[in-house]
């Protein structure tokens, strides 16, 4: 399973890495703002994507309705520092389909990720 | 004090250094002309001469700064993961060797595993710890957004002067209240998306 990670700060797309593969995904592909985020989607083979919210270029919303614009099914996860209902409450609209608040202990990472490919 | 009075104090073994004749005072009968002030304008044709812009360069630099020194502090700890695991298999081949069948050096070896298993339990730990420096680097940002929209009203106040560059389009407007300890906002998270999954099914 090939998932996209899209986050601008690179220690934070290392703690999701290796919480990743301590429950066995390894295959990872990195983007660092909405924009790469949908280079690296359009070279294909992504089953999920685990996306921030705060980033330089294309914000995670941005990418979140870009995404659900060309692929309805595929899972999407936002891990953000965002905690306000009103956030909530507008990435769920804009298509995602689960959401962690940073910061995370990897159970819940883990449980987040499972729900979704359950 | 400044740098070279350090390195001159230094080099004099403590003694206190000369000040250069030409800072020294000059006599009443031969005034050194004084220069006249810059004019208001020159101050705002450098925009990090007034101290904003310095203020919000030096927090753009401690936020690189930081997340390059925590980046290395990861390199270190998956180091010491690396060299755990490897400790782990040494000693799985150490309870295969044929000297290791008695049990109470069996008893030993299982001790050194349970262990080597909590020190890499303990890096993984600090590894999700690090999270700590997006959380802090989005602290800071939010206050450079503070501080653009401060000079930017004494600018527009003062009718002269530069605004502030661009600033990135995405903050998080909710940073304060973030705190460090996770999953902190977990249930209040879950109990959004509960209600919100029960009021597209109704």
């Amino acid at each position: 399973m090939k998932i996209l990670i899209v986050d601008d700060s690179s220690t934070m797309r290392r703690i999701i890495i290796n919480t990743l593969s301590r429950i066995g995904y390894t295959d990872v592909v990195e983007g660092e703002n909405g924009k790469s985020g949908l280079d690296k989607l359009g070279q294909g083979g992504v089953e999920m994507i685990i996306t921030d919210w705060n980033m330089p270029e294309m914000d995670g919303l941005e990418f979140v309705k870009t995404v659900r614009g060309q692929n309805a099914a595929i899972p999407i996860l936002m891990v953000t520092t965002n905690a306000a209902k009103e956030d909530i409450v507008e990435a769920l609209q804009a298509g995602v389909n689960n959401y962690v608040v940073k910061p995370f202990t990897p159970e819940t990472l883990k449980e987040k990720i499972e729900s979704l490919l359950g | 004090m400044d740098q070279s009075e350090i390195d001159a104090l230094l080099a004099g073994g403590g003694k206190s250094p000369k000040k250069p004749k030409a800072a020294a005072k000059a006599p009443e009968a031969d005034p050194v002309p004084v220069p006249p002030p810059a004019p208001a304008s020159a101050a705002h044709e450098e925009p990090h001469k007034d101290g904003s812009g310095h203020v919000i360069s030096e927090l753009d630099t401690v936020t690189s700064v930081t997340e390059r020194e925590s980046n290395k502090v990861m390199d270190q700890l998956d180091q010491i993961s690396r060299l755990v695991s490897r400790q782990q298999q040494l000693i799985t081949d150490m309870m295969r060797h044929e000297g290791a069948q008695s049990p109470g050096v069996q008893k030993a070896i299982h001790e050194v595993m349970s262990a080597s298993k909590e020190i890499q339990d303990k890096v993984f730990e600090a590894m999700d710890l690090m999270q700590f420096q997006d959380i802090t680097r989005q602290k800071l940002e939010r206050i450079v957004h503070h501080l653009r929209q401060i000079h930017d009203y004494i600018v527009d106040l003062l009718g002269s002067g530069l605004k502030s560059d661009t600033e990135r389009p995405s903050i998080s407007h909710t940073i304060a209240q973030t705190g460090t300890t996770p999953d902190e906002n977990k249930a209040h998270a879950d109990a959004v998306i509960e209600a919100f999954k029960s009021q597209k099914k109704g």
